[in-house]
């Protein structure tokens, strides 16, 4: 499944949509949902933010991939490369406004990085494993300690 | 998302409906600054028809604590949903702010917390 918007910041709710949508068919359970929902969000929104700086037309394309055992969300923009240095989770210690959303993603993605081998933009590659229960195994996982 | 201001005995009210979200912030950030920086003693945000908060909006709660502190106003939370309230829990924030299940407590205690959010 493939979605692309622009990069206005009113469309983020329909990327959330397809993003529930989809967990929710794979069979992720309703609170995973949820966090992989704000997860994809907050990815969305560091591209709108950080990479086009705020710019609306810009293009913020999600790719969404299930297998047996996981999920994959590819996204992607045409922006000017962020460097990794700059997105990475801040301290949970120091109190103030900003900087939470690549804590959220880190926090309940199994994996999360940038292809640096992608030109012409920034592509984010994050994988959600299934709970085992979900994926024919027999143990659950969910949001990362 | 919606924002209404409303006053009981002296101490405004928030009342939030819709998703929080770098769309929809600006709003509230708006609002929540507008009332605190007009003097307001003691505020609240009404959480309950918030079905979604992202850290813009998280962002935006903090923003209004810190400005609470300035101003030596009480401020808090109430009616946060469960996931709203696993955001915050996530983040830390959960005992940062003052939170309340619902209208009514918050009614009776905010007057009773610290000025700054800490009960």
């Amino acid at each position: 499944m493939r979605i692309v918007i622009s990069s206005q910041p009113k469309l983020l709710n329909i990327l959330r949509c397809v993003v529930r949508y989809r967990a929710q068919e794979v069979g992720f359970p309703e609170t995973d949902v949820d966090w992989l929902t704000m997860a994809i969000d907050e990815a969305a929104t560091n591209v709108m933010r950080h990479a086009y700086q705020n710019r609306r037309d810009g293009k913020v394309k999600l790719e969404i991939q299930a297998f047996p055992d996981r999920m994959e969300f590819i996204l992607e923009d045409s922006a000017p490369k962020v460097s990794p240095e700059k997105v990475r989770p801040r301290s949970l210690d120091d109190v103030r406004p900003g900087g939470l959303g690549t804590f959220f993603i880190h926090s309940f993605m199994d994996s999360c990085h940038f292809d640096e081998c992608f030109a012409g933009g920034n592509r984010l590659i994050m994988v959600k494993n299934l709970p085992r229960k979900v994926s024919g195994k027999d143990e659950s996982t969910n949001q990362k300690s | 998302m919606k924002v209404q201001i409303r006053k009981v005995d002296q101490i405004s009210i928030l009342d939030c409906s819709g998703d929080v979200d770098l769309y929809s912030s600006p709003e509230l950030r708006e609002a929540l600054l507008k009332e605190m920086r007009s003097g307001a003693a003691s505020v609240l945000i009404n959480m309950a028809d918030v079905p979604y908060i992202d850290s813009s909006g998280i962002a935006t709660l903090v923003e209004g604590l810190q400005l609470s502190r300035e101003t030596k106003a009480h401020f808090g939370l109430f009616g946060l949903r469960n996931n709203a309230r696993s955001v915050l829990e996530l983040a830390r924030l959960h005992k940062v702010f003052a939170l309340f299940d619902d209208e009514k407590e918050a009614l009776e205690k905010i007057p009773t917390i610290q000025p700054f959010g800490g009960l």
